[in-house]
């Protein structure tokens, strides 16, 4: 008599799932939640800001808009180099770092540019310094993560 | 205000042992174990009580600092948990874990903020 063994699920594992573009579960998972999170924190902050008190701290604001729109921007690297197209995700995670390290610094240098918190301010101070480790984590996972490597 | 400091300390106190019972799940690296589903789903029903007692409270004349960042968090509080679900109904590696443990610990803190710009 003949044994049927029912069909288990995926194993986890890192790599694009076979005949898609789906990422199969991985390090880039909570990376992608961390991201999605920080757009819906920093995107709802910047419209409140910018809709309701612009000319208080303007450039404050806008810099707080444009770390939404790079974290939409990380969003889709990670996505995509979870998938085997890591190219954009090391340009886009190094622009990032370097936003937070620019404006971080800016905002300890040049009180006077920030009345009030950005996003950035202070490395991400007001977040408990997760947007200074995000694209961090986000490299390390890029250069290390088979999931990462360029599909050939 | 102060009728929602019980449920908001709750709801913070809960969500800190959701994230840490699925941080255990990922370094242990165990599939993701029907349970924390079930711990989250009752998450979200906590910051459901939380949002409606929050709303409740404006609906009768309870005027925070900045009403739209208030509103923003209500709002917030509900959304994070069914949408960390959604992305990995179909995952349950260890790492699907990780989503669970950064959705409960923004909830927490998002219920925190709640009682913050009450």
């Amino acid at each position: 008599m003949t044994q049927v063994s029912a069909p288990r699920p995926s194993a986890p594992g890192p790599g694009p799932s076979a005949g898609s573009d789906r990422p199969r579960s991985g390090p880039h998972l909570v990376l992608l939640a961390l991201y999605a999170l920080f757009i819906l924190a920093s995107g709802s902050r910047a419209i409140v800001q910018i809709a309701t008190k612009f000319s208080e701290a303007p450039i404050a604001y806008l810099l707080s808009a444009v770390a939404a729109c790079t974290y939409v921007a990380g969003w889709f690297a990670i996505r995509r180099a979870a998938a085997g197209r890591p190219a954009f995700a090391r340009v886009m995670l190094w622009v990032e770092l370097g936003g937070v390290i620019v404006i971080g610094t800016l905002s300890l240098v040049v009180r006077s540019w920030f009345p009030d918190d950005s996003v950035w301010s202070d490395y991400g101070k007001g977040y408990g310094w997760v947007p200074a480790a995000l694209p961090i984590l986000g490299l390390l996972w890029v250069h290390r993560s088979p999931a990462a490597k360029e599909r050939s | 205000m102060s009728a929602l400091a019980p449920i908001v300390w709750i709801v913070a106190g809960y969500a800190l042992l959701v994230a840490l019972a699925a941080a255990v799940g990922v370094a242990w690296r165990a599939p993701r174990p029907r349970w924390l589903d079930q711990l989250a789903w009752m998450l979200e029903l906590l910051s459901a009580v939380l949002a409606v007692g929050a709303l409740g409270l404006v609906v009768n004349g309870h005027r925070p600092d900045s009403l739209s960042t208030h509103l923003g968090y209500v709002a917030a509080v509900v959304v994070i948990l069914p949408v960390a679900l959604l992305s990995i109904r179909e995952d349950r590696g260890s790492w699907s874990s990780g989503v669970v443990a950064v959705a409960a610990l923004a909830t927490g803190v998002v219920a925190v903020r709640i009682w913050m710009t009450r």
